[in-house]
């Protein structure tokens, strides 16, 4: 029994239980309390703060082949009866129009708790320190500009501490709580010359107070901030020839988010989101054989890695994780999957399946992905470049719904000369597309970093938290564009 | 009288004695989605939901709290562990009063008992998209089809009390034959047959309008936007025009003041929260205050930014009835029509490309308003007053007062759309825009 749970487990068990005996062949029911606060301020000054806490459950049935999930916040018995009922009445109502049944694989489901340990509270992140630290970010960026004003900076941190425990019909009972923290800076420089320039800092990680400590903040922004003001005020075009590009962590990081880890989502390959965030260019003829990029392109896919955004030990339907290839040495390799889609590829479900919160229904989901670091150094990757660009930040991104078309801007990006950054470029435009770039990839560091995002899915939309990442990559024989 | 206005005036009652302003905005929800893929659902989600939302505000500090609790003791409870951060916190920026409740006007017609209804059993409804686009012989369709009922209760410290109820309808699907796709939404207050048909219908048309691939090169080009697509991005100018993404730097019009040019004569874009066929339509915002339907950008000119009290105190403004109390925004979102004729598009642009759809909007720089998309679905090339055939995913990469000083005319017809990539429902028709900047990858 799990200790101070916002409800009395036995009424999960009696949910299962309850949903079996009107016919369900699977039945899951999730608790979920999600407890987000924040800060806001603008420039110096506050703007407010603000707490959310979201508590309910989620249950899933899987009914005469047919898919139901249900969400309630009433958690009394008859509450939690109502969801269930709506959930298996709404789903056999559909299962006349399915040709297909729908049906789960048999997994080696978990018995498990487990807890991120913090080792200073986040209760230690007190509103008094927060306001302090946005005042400190705010007062340092502004004074290290030199040319340019800074009309606007918005400051936000915020804590979200998230508890679940789910209980399957097949035996799983998974509970967890994983707290976590984020910042968030908007910074507007302004030139009366050059217009303005736009950056959003993010730092995220699960993990408690000590992150603040690590992370750096005032230091890492202003630093960047004054490297920012070099690219608003001197920024060149990048060259209109081909030429190698280097991309930052960053943009790598992104860029294999999109470009790997949403393309090999099982869900998209089979087309479950087909008319929301789309399907994939990968088919399922081309896992394990398909050359997608040259040999130093190795995506990893892993929920394990402690302290990370998109951490988790077991998935929403009580499969253990584990790291998974997704490109492997320039081949498609392993897809995201939950036990519905392993089920449709004939294979094990590699425990994918997240929820945002109680309302939501665990679908295909990453956690933290990265590009696979090489062993050179930033310089050696670089020596040999004559002429050459260094994106190392981006703002502006998107990519088709096949997740084959793709566009990064870079925002702090350099000129490269005879093998060492020169000059500032503004705005260079990489729009590529998937093959285009993982073939392209002659050279990998040693540097990964790995940067925070929101990843977002699904209908009603899911927003998880993730990570993406990678070391500098370089890319031969690259035409950048430029914003018009 | 009822349970949730019950609970609300509890709440504040106990409260208004330790804050200066409490405002408590209490939602109920029941709703149905069903989600479709290869023609067939996917799952179909419910949900029975409460959730209460608290502004407290004390020697001008703010707080916000979001509750899913419907237990008037459990949200007071939640309050006093909230004890201090509210007085750690500092004076808010935008702190104003919670205004004194004025003679509200509500709306009727927001209800439609045939939404209640379909609730029970969606698949009529479902069957209904299904047939409307197997009229195109499409392979295959995948979409959406919504259903809800919800009462959005506010009370407040300065004795407003408000109660509406509305039910709700969003229907979208898209429809695939061979490599090819097309795409269409609809959203309203009201269970409207004939236009959920029309949903499957469109996006069946599209799917086949043309089976042959076309090639172009980069550069600029006249375009007809869908309705789909000029909403999704007037989704974006309507969240720019909230004076709150002004004031954070998320904003073009942190460059404009009011009366300046940003777009073309053509161009009006109006907040309608007051047409109840929208689904977005209220007749009191998140204060109280009561909401009118009114321009934001008139024939060019910027008229309104998008305020509640505390925006339009720091601005020198009156608010305009759209808090949110941190963020004011949209309700419901209007561009005009105009005289094209929506049957022979292909004619009316002449040189071209016609896009169906949309995803995807990112900004290089707010306040530059620097921005691209991604079409999906049909994107298609049209030379002579011909479609020549399908460009496949193409992108938008311009700027937003480029795009709107280009509008040149519309089509006759308003479409009422609503979907993943348009969150404020509109009223929108196809539009004509001249010299946009159209890319794609080099390799």
């Amino acid at each position: 029994m799990v200790k101070n749970l916002g409800l009395d487990e036995g009424l999960l068990m009696k949910a299962v239980d309850l949903a079996l005996s009107e016919g369900a062949h699977y039945a899951e029911a999730r608790y979920q309390k999600d407890i987000m606060d924040n800060v806001v301020l603008r420039n110096e000054k506050v703007i407010g703060g603000g707490t959310e806490i979201k508590e309910g459950v989620g249950i899933r049935v899987l009914v005469e082949g047919s898919l139901g999930f249900a969400a309630t916040n009433d958690l009394t018995s008859e509450g939690l009866k109502a969801a269930v009922t709506a959930a298996i009445a709404r789903a056999k109502g559909m299962s006349r129009l399915r040709r297909v049944p729908i049906e789960f694989t048999d997994e080696r489901v978990g018995k498990a708790s487990y807890e991120v340990k913090t080792r200073k509270s986040l209760k230690d992140l007190t509103m008094e320190y927060r306001i302090s630290l946005g005042k400190e970010v705010v007062k340092e960026v502004k004074g290290s500009v030199k040319s340019v004003t800074v009309p606007v900076i918005m400051y936000e941190m915020g804590t979200h501490l998230q508890e679940k425990l789910i209980i399957t019909s097949d035996g799983a009972y998974i509970h967890s709580i994983v707290p976590r923290v984020n910042l968030m800076a908007n910074v507007v420089l302004a030139s009366q010359e050059k217009g303005t320039l736009q950056r959003m800092f993010e730092f995220a990680a699960s993990g408690g107070a000590e992150l603040v400590d690590e992370w750096r903040v005032t230091e890492k922004i202003t630093q960047e901030v004054e490297r920012l003001e070099n690219i608003l005020l001197k920024g060149v075009q990048p060259p209109s020839e081909e030429v190698d590009v280097v991309v930052g962590p960053e943009v790598v990081g992104l860029l294999v988010h999109e470009s790997s880890g949403h393309p090999m989502e099982a869900d998209r390959i089979l087309g479950r989101e087909a008319a929301q965030a789309g399907e994939s260019f990968v088919k399922p003829d081309m896992i394990g054989n398909y050359r997608i990029g040259s040999e130093l392109a190795t995506v990893v896919e892993d929920p394990t890695i402690p302290g990370s955004n998109g951490f988790y030990l077991y998935d929403d339907e009580g499969v253990p994780a584990r790291p998974r290839y997704l490109y492997k040495e320039g081949l498609i390799y392993e897809p995201l999957h939950n036990r519905h889609t392993a089920k449709i590829f004939g294979t094990n479900s590699n425990a994918a399946a997240r929820s945002m919160d109680y309302r939501s229904e665990p679908i295909v989901r990453m956690s933290n992905t990265y590009f696979k670091p090489g062993d050179m150094t930033f310089n050696e990757l670089i020596e040999d470049i004559r002429l050459g660009v260094y994106i190392k930040s981006y703002m502006e991104w998107n990519i088709d719904d096949q997740r084959w078309n793709q566009r990064y801007v870079g925002l702090e990006s350099y000129m490269i000369r005879d093998g060492e950054l020169a000059e500032p470029v503004k705005n260079p435009v990489l729009e590529i597309t998937t093959k285009g770039f993982y073939s392209r990839v002659v050279g990998v560091d040693r540097n990964l970093e790995f940067f925070p995002g929101t990843c977002g899915k699904g209908e009603p939309a899911q927003g998880v938290p993730v990570w993406f990442g990678g070391p500098n990559v370089r890319l031969s024989k690259i035409k950048l564009g430029v914003i018009q | 009288m009822s349970i949730p206005l019950d609970i609300g005036k509890k709440v504040v009652d106990k409260l208004r004695p330790k804050f200066d302003d409490v405002a408590v905005v209490i939602n109920q929800k029941d709703y149905v989605m069903v989600k479709l893929w290869n023609s067939e659902p996917s799952v179909t989600q419910s949900w029975m939901d409460t959730q209460v939302s608290l502004l407290l505000t004390k020697d001008k500090k703010v707080l916000m709290l979001g509750l899913s609790v419907r237990d008037p003791e459990a949200i007071l409870g939640a309050v006093e562990n909230l004890g201090p951060a509210i007085q750690n916190m500092e004076e808010s920026e935008l702190y104003a009063p919670l205004p004194e409740p004025t003679r509200l006007s509500p709306l009727t017609g927001t209800v439609d008992k045939a939404v209640i209804e379909a609730m029970r059993d969606p698949s009529p409804l479902v069957e209904e998209m299904l047939e409307g686009a197997a009229e195109y012989k499409v392979d295959r369709v995948a979409g959406t089809l919504v259903l809800g009922k919800s009462t959005r209760t506010l009370v407040t410290s300065k004795g407003f009390e408000g109660v509406e109820e509305g039910t709700e309808l969003e229907a979208y699907l898209r429809a695939f034959k061979g490599e090819f796709s097309g795409h269409w939404a609809f959203g309203s207050r009201r269970v409207e047959k004939e236009m959920i048909r029309d949903v499957g219908a469109k996006a069946g048309y599209y799917a086949t309008l043309s089976s042959s691939k076309a090639e172009f090169t980069p550069g600029k080009y006249d375009v007809v936007l869908s309705p789909l697509v000029i909403g999704n991005l007037i989704d974006y100018i309507g969240f720019m025009a909230s004076a709150a993404a002004v004031l954070m730097g998320f904003s073009m019009f942190m460059k404009f003041k009011p009366g300046d040019k940003v777009g073309s004569e053509k161009f009006t874009l109006e907040d309608i929260p007051r047409d109840v066929e929208l689904p977005g339509s209220v007749s009191f915002d998140d204060e109280g205050v009561p909401t009118s339907n009114k321009p934001i950008i008139h024939e060019g000119k910027l008229v309104n930014l998008l305020h509640n009290s505390g925006t339009a105190k720091k601005m020198g403004a009156e608010s305009t009835g759209n808090a949110g109390w941190l963020m004011p925004s949209p309700w419901n979102l209007k561009i005009p029509t105009g005289d094209l004729n929506e049957e022979d598009l292909a004619r009316e642009l002449g040189n071209g490309i016609i896009i169906n759809n949309n995803w995807y909007t990112r900004l290089q720089n707010y306040v530059e308003g620097i921005f691209s998309t991604v079409s999906r679905d049909a994107t298609l090339l049209v030379k002579n007053g011909e479609i020549v055939g399908n460009l496949g995913r193409i992108r938008i990469a311009d700027r937003f007062t480029t795009l709107l000083n280009n509008i040149e005319n519309y089509t006759k017809k308003h479409y009422k759309i609503k979907w993943w990539e348009v969150e404020t429902p509109v009223k929108a028709p196809y539009v004509l825009i001249r010299n946009l900047n159209i890319t794609k990858p080099f390799i």
